[in-house]
């Protein structure tokens, strides 16, 4: 663990914004100790001194402890001297949490914690990491501090009184947002929070009677293990997440948007009632687990039991194909293959994925290929081949029938100059072609596309990702030729293209079904709501993943509009809080596929978006979205029958039983990705009884065997 | 072997190869020319011919069914393809979905 390693590092430095607020507030969870350091504001009647810390921590109220963290970690920020590594500040800020916690046990080992010894290191570690994620995080919203903190303290205390303080997740969340909200918390605050460390303090008390203070730390460093891996830019993303979603809201100017913003709980339809009935099951199961559990019990009961025998046995090996062998001799003996006629166009993609792949493929092959009068061309990688190569390959190819050309990754070999001669070689040399993609064409500017597109009156699909030259002319380009014929537009990251400039161009599109705009930082709410009020009826899929800039308004103009989109990705689209879901759950109910990465939705939302939409849901990733859990696993086995592919990759908090009570009825299930969730055992890899499923990403895998 | 376990596949010149029914199951493509219902020649004399397949290839496709048996009951060998043949047996192991 890399936390481990910070054991020179004297403590904490605190955050200079706590330092603002010299009143003493009233009770709030806990923090650690740390080593309280002089600045000019702190109040002087606190004295930094260990010894003084010590006794006066064991014994203190609430306030005083809290006003000590908050005027410590104000000073300690003037005398930054430690350079801590990114890794430790973002783990050390999840330990912040963490150590917070345990300190608040009654026992008096507060004394230790200041001052140099061993075991306190570590803990100091965890507070100099959290303040300074903290500082990170204080310094990008001081603009707005009023405005925000009565916002996310309200949302937050309406979370604080639906869950159940036993969940871990938001128990840490909230000692986290409280910190700040530090002026502000007035009588409903208190309240609460003196429940929880009560709680807190007699389950400690109970279990550290024995062993000494090092090994206290030890055992809970290795029980907080799995928690060290949270990166502290999810905690960040999360606060921006509420900071910022609320000046979105400003910056639209519609009351409507601004409330529904706050009243999260109150839509009518069906995805509340879900949500509703999921925390209700939620907070019955805690109110009758009490205080007799411990911090890692799911908050609701999955019964699954493997089954041994029925399943698919994970050592005994399927014979490979036929096709299978043959194209691997193929590949190996690339060289000595005279001809390709004949073969029927799969074959010949089969074959030239391979030997991309495994990098054998080369210019004689590509002549093979480019023989005759071709089809279908499909290179998923071609940076290996030359200018000349290519110039010289496509001077003589006849494309009177190629329907469909794949150059993947062409930039080198592509350029303006040498189109003319290639593929363009006349006004009507490709009529015949309707999907086109060259992907990673950097040298491909407007007038070369120009040049190309006249040349290909028919295209119906056009892929021009990552062509970082285009600009906005581009589409203007594809939609003063192509705007009654094309269906399918591609432009991830391109990043040139101004998403507000090339909008009245996108909206001459008239047939346009699928639309990429990932990884396009101009792409905002405006864009969206523009280009689907024009052309969101016929659309079916959308890829919109790594726009950051995307709120949930847009969500909510997507599902309005979109009644038969069937296709939607929004990883990495960190502002989207769980109204999205809800918005997709009324709106869009023929999606059959839908990509989360990263996201921050609850698990509550997923399980009730599941509820809902599960039926018709044949592709599922919820790949690195950290707060799926069992309320997930029992929508998805309850409702999922027709799920084909699930990703379930770096979801830490499914257990076994989930995953078996998962695979074992979704019984359409044949791809399961697990990469990262290394808290999946033998127990459910031969316990499970659906033998068509193929689990990816543990140890069984065979993913790279082609190569 | 008695006669009811076995199929008959007739290659292009005419070369006759008669194969456990097991084995050619394996072969997509063939198990659906046995069992579809309709009164096909071929389900009533158990019988397949293939104009387009070589007697050559024919045979390795009948060497691989017994290697695929083999293999799926334990023994794990390699199944070795000379590569003059690797096209063609390629196309055919398309057309026979196996």
């Amino acid at each position: 663990m890399p936390v481990l390693r910070s054991r020179e590092i004297p403590p904490v430095p605190p955050n200079p914004r706590k330092a603002r607020y010299n009143v003493d507030p009233p009770s709030t969870p806990t923090q650690g100790r740390e080593q309280p350091a002089t600045r000019l504001s702190s109040p002087p009647s606190l004295t930094p001194s260990p010894k003084t810390d010590g006794s006066v921590y064991g014994s203190a109220p609430f306030s005083l402890r809290r006003s000590l963290r908050l005027y410590s970690k104000g000073s300690s920020n003037a005398d930054d001297q430690f350079g801590l590594p990114a890794v430790e500040k973002s783990i050390g800020s999840r330990n912040g949490d963490v150590s917070k916690k345990r300190k608040l046990s009654g026992d008096v080992d507060d004394g230790d914690v200041n001052g140099g010894g061993g075991g306190n290191e570590v803990v100091e570690s965890y507070m100099k990491g959290k303040s300074i994620a903290e500082s990170e995080y204080i310094e990008k919203s001081e603009r707005k501090d009023e405005i925000e903190n009565v916002n996310r303290k309200r949302r937050f205390s309406r979370e604080e009184k639906g869950k159940g303080k036993l969940v871990v997740e938001t128990d840490l969340e909230s000692e986290d947002e409280s910190l700040v909200d530090v002026s502000f918390s007035d009588v409903e605050l208190p309240a609460e929070e003196v429940k929880s460390p009560d709680e807190k303090l007699s389950k400690r008390s109970n279990r550290r009677t024995s062993g000494g203070r090092m090994e206290r730390f030890r055992d809970a460093a290795r029980r907080n293990a799995s928690r060290f891996a949270y990166f502290n830019t999810r905690e960040e993303e999360e606060e921006n997440n509420n900071n910022l979603s609320v000046e979105a809201e400003r910056e639209i100017p519609s009351v409507e948007e601004h409330i529904e913003e706050k009243v999260v709980e109150d839509w009518p339809g069906p995805f509340s009632t879900a949500m509703k009935i999921i925390r209700d099951r939620t907070a019955n199961l805690n109110v009758r687990q009490g205080s007799s559990s411990s911090d890692q019990v799911p908050s609701v009961q999955i019964k699954w039991v493997p089954q041994k025998g029925k399943g698919k046995d994970g050592s005994k090996r399927l014979p490979p194909s036929l096709l299978d062998l043959s194209l691997r001799v193929l590949v190996d003996n690339a060289d000595a293959i005279a001809s390709l006629d004949h073969v029927p166009d799969a074959m010949r993609h089969k074959l030239c994925q391979m030997l991309c792949d495994s990098r054998q493929m080369n210019s004689n092959l590509l002549d093979l290929l480019l023989s005759g009068s071709p089809t279908e061309i499909r290179l998923r990688e071609c940076s290996w081949l030359t200018e000349d190569q290519f110039s010289e390959c496509f001077v003589k190819c006849d494309t009177s029938n190629l329907t469909v050309l794949q150059l993947d990754y062409c930039g080198q070999c592509l350029a303006d100059y040498n189109i003319p001669s290639t593929l363009a070689r006349s006004l009507n040399s490709l009529p015949a072609l309707t999907t086109l993609s060259l992907t990673g064409a950097y040298r491909l500017s407007d007038a070369g596309l120009s040049v190309l597109v006249s040349s290909a009156p028919a295209l119906r699909s056009v892929n021009l990702s990552q062509c970082s030259f285009l600009t906005h002319g581009a589409i203007e380009i594809l939609a003063s030729s192509l705007a009654s014929v094309l269906l399918e537009l591609f432009i991830n990251d391109c990043q040139s293209i101004d998403a507000m400039l090339m909008l009245p161009s996108l909206k001459k599109l008239e047939r346009l079904k699928v639309l990429s705009v990932a990884g396009l930082e101009s792409v905002t709410d405006k864009f969206i709501k523009e280009i689907i009020t024009a052309r969101g009826d016929g659309m079916k899929e959308l890829i919109l993943s790594g726009c950051g800039k995307l709120t949930d308004s847009s969500l909510k103009i997507i599902a309005e509009t979109c009644s038969s989109l069937r296709s939607l990705d929004i990883g990495n689209v960190p502002k989207l809080t769980d109204n999205s879901l809800g918005y997709l759950a009324s709106g869009c109910r023929s999606l059959e596929l839908l990509k989360l990465c990263r996201n921050t939705f609850s698990d509550d939302a997923i399980g009730a978006f599941l509820e809902i939409s599960g039926e018709v849901l044949k592709e599922l990733a919820l790949n690195n979205v950290g707060k799926v859990g069992h309320n997930t696993a029992l929508s998805l086995a309850r409702r999922s029958r027709n799920l084909v592919s699930l990703d379930l990759s770096w979801c830490r908090n499914l257990t076994d039983e989930a995953m078996g009570l998962i695979v074992d009825s979704c019984l359409s299930l044949r791809v399961l990705k697990l990469f990262g969730c290394t808290q999946i055992t033998d127990v459910f890899l031969y316990g499970h009884s659906n033998a068509k499923v193929e689990i990816i990403g543990l140890k069984l895998s065979p993913l790279l065997e082609h190569i | 072997m008695k006669k009811e376990e076995t199929v008959k596949l007739i290659s292009a010149e005419g070369m006759e190869f008669v194969i456990d029914k097991e084995a050619a199951m394996l072969s997509q493509t063939i198990r659906n020319m046995l069992t579809s219902p309709g009164g096909f020649a071929e389900t009533e004399h158990g019988e397949v011919t293939f104009p387009e397949i070589s007697a050559l290839i024919l045979e390795k496709i009948c060497q691989y069914f017994y290697w695929n048996l083999q293999y799926s009951r334990g023994k794990e060998t390699e199944f070795h393809i000379e590569p003059e043949l690797t096209l063609e047996l390629m196309m055919a192991a398309n057309y026979l979905h196996t």
